[in-house]
């Protein structure tokens, strides 16, 4: 768990140099981070915003983004403890990180709930802190992509995916989730591409 | 742009909220579910490796730090030595003068 929350919290600093280099005032990219918990929502939102695109699609992309964490949500549900409110509340705990240290601590039909709490609140506090680190640090820090935090990003996505890959699903959803992100990305949104990508992993798990 | 995080903010917590108060799934439904984490992983280092313009992944310093963790990982690396041999691999091609 440490090397991850590690990862996110250097992307949290990534995260603040990208939003404050794009116009973004220090102090909403905080709140951004404690607020919305979802880095990849986040950087496409940002990125948006700071290419000249609309407010509204900036929205729309970082939702699409996030609409897996309906289905990662219910994937969770029974395994989180409590009533309604503090579930609800538990499952702000949920990003990639946190469901797949979970998922990898228990199984993928009942994720352990204690790993995606504990990981899920670290996670939380890295990013908020990794976040306000790179505010601060943007203006000072220079180019981001000089020191390759742009290619850390992939590169954390790639080392949680590879140990899933050991069962022969998981590689037909992986393959699968690549195929149509591949064939929608041209055309649409990242966030489209992820959420087809979505779909297409949901469809391929058959018995 | 304040308005955009805040609404960004209250549909994000709205999902995940609401993804945890759906009661019991069928295990079919639970099975299907486990192919998520996977697709999507494979799909943000696509998203993440393709260009904002054409969608199209393009051989660059990045996707050169994304194969280096890629060769990482297959050889069983500590977590953090693939990511940040990822980006020790991007920074240093862009020393070297690589885009």
């Amino acid at each position: 768990m440490i090397p991850v929350v590690a990862a996110v919290s250097i992307f949290g600093v990534s995260y603040g140099v990208l939003a404050t280099a794009a116009g973004m005032p220090a102090w909403l990219t905080v709140v951004m981070s404690a607020t919305v918990f979802a880095g990849s929502s986040q950087f496409a939102a940002v990125s948006i915003l700071a290419s000249g695109g609309s407010p509204a699609a900036a929205v729309l992309s970082g939702a699409l983004l996030n609409s897996r964490y309906l289905a990662t949500g219910t994937a969770v549900a029974r395994v989180l403890p409590g009533g309604r409110v503090k579930r609800f509340l538990l499952a702000q705990l949920v990003v990639d990180e946190s469901y797949v240290l979970a998922v990898n601590a228990g199984t993928p039909e009942a994720p352990d709930a204690k790993t995606l709490i504990t990981s899920g609140a670290a996670l939380w506090t890295g990013w908020l802190a990794g976040s306000a680190i790179g505010a601060l640090l943007g203006p000072v820090l220079g180019d981001p992509d000089k020191l390759g935090l742009d290619a850390a990003f992939p590169a954390l996505f790639v080392a949680l995916l590879w140990p899933m890959l050991d069962r022969r699903p998981a590689i037909r959803a992986a393959l699968a989730g690549l195929a149509a992100a591949a064939v929608l990305l041209p055309f649409t949104s990242p966030g489209v591409a992820l959420a087809g990508a979505a779909v297409a992993g949901l469809a391929v798990m058959r018995k | 742009m304040t308005a955009a995080v805040a609404a960004l903010a209250v549909i994000t917590i709205a999902i995940k909220g609401a993804g945890s108060l759906l009661e019991r799934i069928p295990d079919e439904v639970a099975r299907r579910l486990a192919g998520l984490a996977p697709a999507l992983l494979a799909a943000l280092v696509y998203v993440e490796l393709a260009d904002n313009d054409n969608g199209l992944p393009h051989a660059d310093a990045k996707a050169a730090g994304v194969g280096a963790a890629v060769v990482l990982a297959a050889v069983k690396a500590p977590f953090a030595i693939c990511v940040i041999g990822g980006a020790v691999v991007a920074a240093g091609l862009r020393a070297a003068g690589v885009s």
